[in-house]
C-alpha cells in the first residue's frame, strides 16, 4: 500500500465523528441562534440576565469545583501510595479503586440515600455515640450531591494520577535528598510539579463530569438544582428544545473555558511540562 | 489498492446498521410480525410496569382472539410521546396520562376515535368517557390523588390539603415537582387553600411559596416519594392511592386520606396514533382494556383502579384501589387543555417564586 493512501484508514472514524458528533453539534448550537428566522444571541442574553438561571449555574459550578478539589485531596495521596506498590498488589488495589465506576449511578445513589438519610447509617451512628441529638440533614442538600459525585469520579483522577506518578523517576527524589533537600521539599519541588499533567487531565475529567452529571444530582440533590436537571426539565417535560440546546451550549462553552484556564495554570506551574 | 475503501465502506455500513438497531431499541421483537405468514402486528406503547400482569391477562387473550402479535414499546410518558411526535415509530395504540394525551392531541398525533366501536364505553364512569374531548380516547383507569402521611412522624393529623401548611410539618413534607403529573393539581389545591373559589394563579403561587420551607424535596418519581418515607426524610405528601401498598411496605404507619377539599383524579388514557394501519384493531384493543373482565382483574391485582362502573370488589380487594362511584364521582378533574396552555409559565413561576 502506498503511503499516501494511508489516511484512508482514518475515513471510517472521521465519517462516524462527522455524522454523529460534528453535525449534531452544529445543529444544536445553530438552533439556538435563530429566532423567527433572524440571527440573534437573544436567548443567551435572557439566560444571563436571569437571576434564577445564574443561581443554578452558581450551584453547579460550586458543586463541580468542590468535587474536583476533594477528589484531588483524597486522590493524590492514594495515587502516590499506589504508585509505590509492587505491580501485582497495585493491580489489585487499582481494580478495587475503580470498582465504583462499574456500578450504575442509580444503584450508587440509592446506596448513598440509605447511608445519608435521617434514618440512615451516618445519623444512626452519630446519635448512638451521643455526638448529636437530632439527625442531621445531609440527604437532599448540595453536600449529598458532592459526596455522591466524589465517590463517582475519584477513580478517574486515581487512574490518571497513578499513571503519571509511576513514570516519575525516583532517582530524582533521591538526588534531591542527597543534595540536602528535606523529604517534604523534595516532594514539593519534584513530585508535585512532575505530576501536574496528570493532575490537570484528572481534574478536567472530574470537573466536566460533575458539571454535566444528571443522575446523582437528581437523586441526591434536594431543592437546589443543577444545570443538567434544569436542562432535562426544559427538554423532556416542557418540550422546549431551543432552551435546552442553549443550556447545552452554555455548558459546552464553560467546559472549554475551564479547560483553557487549567492548561494556562499548568503552564505557569510547570513551564516545561 | 481499493481495499481500504471497501473496508471503510463496510465499517461504515456496519456502524450504520448497528446504530439503526439501537434506534429501535425500545420496541422488542420488532420484526416478528412482518414475516410470519401474514399475522398482523399491533404496536402498543406503554409504561412497562406490571408487565407480567399485562402480558398474561391483557395482551395474550387479545392476541389469541384476533390472531395478532402485540409488540411493546415501553418508557415514561414524555419519552414515548416525544418519540411519536418525532414520527420515528410505528405505534398503533398508546397509553398516556391525560396531560400527555392532551399534548399529543394538540400536536395532531392521534386519530379520532370511532366511539360506536367501543361497546364498553357506556359502562365507564362519566369522568372516564372522554377526558380529552369526544373525539379522542377514553380513560381506562381513574386513580385518586390524596395525601399519605405517617401520623407519628408528622406529630399531627392531616385531613385536608390545607393541613400540609401546618407548622408541625416543617421540613417533613414532600411535594410533586411542577412538571410531574400531579404538579398542576397542587397549583389548583394551593389556590383553594388560599381561599379562592375560582382558580387564582397569583394566590396559588404565593401559597405554594409559603409551603416551600416545609418541603424536603420536590419529587418527580413515586420511587423517590417512597424512599423519602423509608429514610424518615418526609412524613406527609400528596400521592396516588394505588401506591399505598408499596408505601406501607416502606413505612407501616402510613395512612392515606382523601383531603376534605376533594382529591384529584389521576387519569390514564388510550389513544390510536395517527397513521396507524390497524385503526380498527387498535379500537378493539382499547375496548378490550375497558371490558369488565380486564378491569376487574387489574383491580384485584392492584395494578389499575377501575374506570368501569360494573367492576365489583370485596372490601379487601378494594384496599388501596380507587373504587366505587361515591369516591370516583367526587374526584376533581383539571382541564388539561388549560394546564397544557399554562404549564410553561407555571413551571417558570414555580422555579422562580416557589423553589427559589
Amino acid at each position: 500500500m502506498k503511503k499516501r493512501y494511508l489516511y484512508l484508514l482514518l475515513a471510517p472514524g472521521l465519517l462516524f465523528l462527522a455524522l454523529f458528533m460534528i453535525v449534531p453539534l452544529i445543529l444544536t448550537v445553530g438552533s439556538t441562534l435563530f429566532k423567527d428566522g433572524s440571527f440573534t444571541f437573544g436567548i443567551y442574553w435572557q439566560f444571563f440576565k436571569d437571576s434564577y438561571f445564574l443561581d443554578i449555574l452558581g450551584t453547579t459550578l460550586l458543586v463541580s469545583v468542590a468535587t474536583t478539589l476533594l477528589c484531588i485531596l483524597i486522590g493524590f495521596p492514594v495515587a502516590y501510595y499506589l504508585s509505590m506498590m509492587p505491580p501485582r498488589k497495585k493491580g489489585i488495589l487499582l481494580a478495587l479503586a475503580i470498582f465504583p465506576l462499574l456500578t450504575s449511578s442509580v444503584v450508587r445513589s440509592f446506596s448513598w440515600m440509605i447511608i445519608l438519610g435521617k434514618n440512615g447509617l451516618v445519623n444512626n451512628i452519630l446519635i448512638k455515640l451521643g455526638i448529636i441529638h437530632d439527625p442531621l440533614s445531609i440527604l437532599y442538600t448540595p453536600t449529598a450531591m458532592i459526596i455522591g459525585l466524589v465517590h463517582l469520579f475519584l477513580p478517574l483522577i486515581l487512574i490518571t494520577l497513578v499513571g503519571v506518578l509511576e513514570s516519575i523517576d525516583h532517582d530524582l527524589v533521591r538526588a534531591a535528598q542527597s543534595l540536602g533537600a528535606s523529604k517534604l521539599t523534595a516532594f514539593r519541588k519534584i513530585v508535585i510539579p512532575l505530576s501536574i499533567p496528570g493532575l490537570i487531565v484528572g481534574s478536567i475529567l472530574v470537573f466536566v463530569g460533575s458539571l454535566t452529571a444528571y443522575t446523582t444530582p437528581a437523586l441526591l440533590g434536594g431543592k437546589k438544582r443543577v444545570v443538567a436537571t434544569f436542562l432535562y426539565q426544559n427538554a423532556i417535560t416542557l418540550n422546549d428544545w431551543q432552551a435546552a440546546s442553549a443550556i447545552a451550549t452554555i455548558m459546552m462553552i464553560i467546559t472549554f473555558i475551564v479547560i483553557g484556564l487549567m492548561n494556562k495554570a499548568a503552564a505557569k506551574f510547570n513551564p516545561k511540562g | 489498492m481499493k481495499k481500504p475503501w471497501i473496508k471503510g465502506l463496510m465499517t461504515c455500513t456496519l456502524a450504520a446498521l448497528v446504530l439503526a438497531g439501537c434506534g429501535n431499541g425500545g420496541s422488542e421483537d420488532s420484526s416478528a410480525g412482518g414475516s410470519s405468514g401474514g399475522q398482523k402486528k399491533l404496536v402498543v406503547s406503554t409504561w412497562g410496569f406490571a408487565e407480567d400482569f399485562y402480558s398474561k391477562e391483557v395482551y395474550a387473550p387479545f392476541e389469541k382472539e384476533h390472531n395478532v402479535k402485540i409488540v411493546l414499546e415501553t418508557g415514561n410518558n414524555a419519552d414515548r410521546l416525544s418519540k411519536i411526535l418525532q414520527g420515528s415509530s410505528d405505534v398503533d395504540v398508546v397509553y398516556l396520562s391525560d396531560y400527555y394525551a392532551q399534548q399529543g392531541i394538540e400536536a395532531g398525533a392521534f386519530e379520532k376515535i370511532d366511539r360506536s366501536r367501543l361497546s364498553n364505553l357506556d359502562a365507564l364512569y362519566d369522568i372516564a368517557k372522554a377526558p380529552n374531548g369526544e373525539d379522542y380516547g377514553p380513560a381506562y383507569t381513574i386513580g385518586q390523588l390524596g395525601i399519605a402521611y405517617d401520623q407519628k412522624a408528622a406529630g399531627t393529623t392531616v385531613s385536608s390539603w390545607a393541613d400540609l401548611w401546618k407548622p408541625e410539618l416543617k421540613g417533613k413534607v414532600t411535594m410533586p415537582s411542577i412538571t410531574s403529573t400531579s404538579g398542576p393539581m397542587m397549583v389548583d389545591a394551593a389556590s383553594k387553600v388560599a381561599g379562592s373559589t375560582e382558580f387564582n394563579e397569583d394566590k396559588a403561587f404565593a401559597k405554594l411559596a409559603e409551603l416551600n420551607p416545609s418541603v424536603v424535596k420536590y419529587y418527580s418519581q413515586t420511587s423517590e416519594f417512597i424512599n423519602m418515607f423509608t429514610q424518615g426524610e418526609a412524613a406527609a405528601g400528596p400521592i396516588m392511592q394505588m401506591y399505598l401498598g408499596d408505601l406501607k411496605k416502606a413505612d407501616p404507619n402510613v395512612e392515606f386520606v382523601t383531603p376534605s377539599e376533594g382529591a384529584y383524579a389521576i387519569i390514564n388514557t388510550l389513544n390510536v396514533v395517527k397513521g396507524s394501519k390497524n385503526k380498527e384493531l387498535a379500537e378493539d384493543f382499547i375496548n378490550w382494556q375497558l371490558s369488565q373482565e380486564v378491569q376487574e382483574k387489574a383491580a384485584k391485582a392492584k395494578v389499575d383502579s377501575p374506570a368501569n362502573r360494573n367492576v365489583s370488589l370485596s372490601a379487601e380487594e378494594a384496599a388501596a384501589v380507587t373504587y366505587g362511584s361515591s369516591v370516583v364521582e367526587k374526584l376533581q378533574k383539571l382541564d388539561m387543555a388549560f394546564v397544557n396552555k399554562n404549564l410553561k409559565s407555571w413551571t417558570d413561576r414555580f422555579n422562580r417564586e416557589v423553589t427559589k
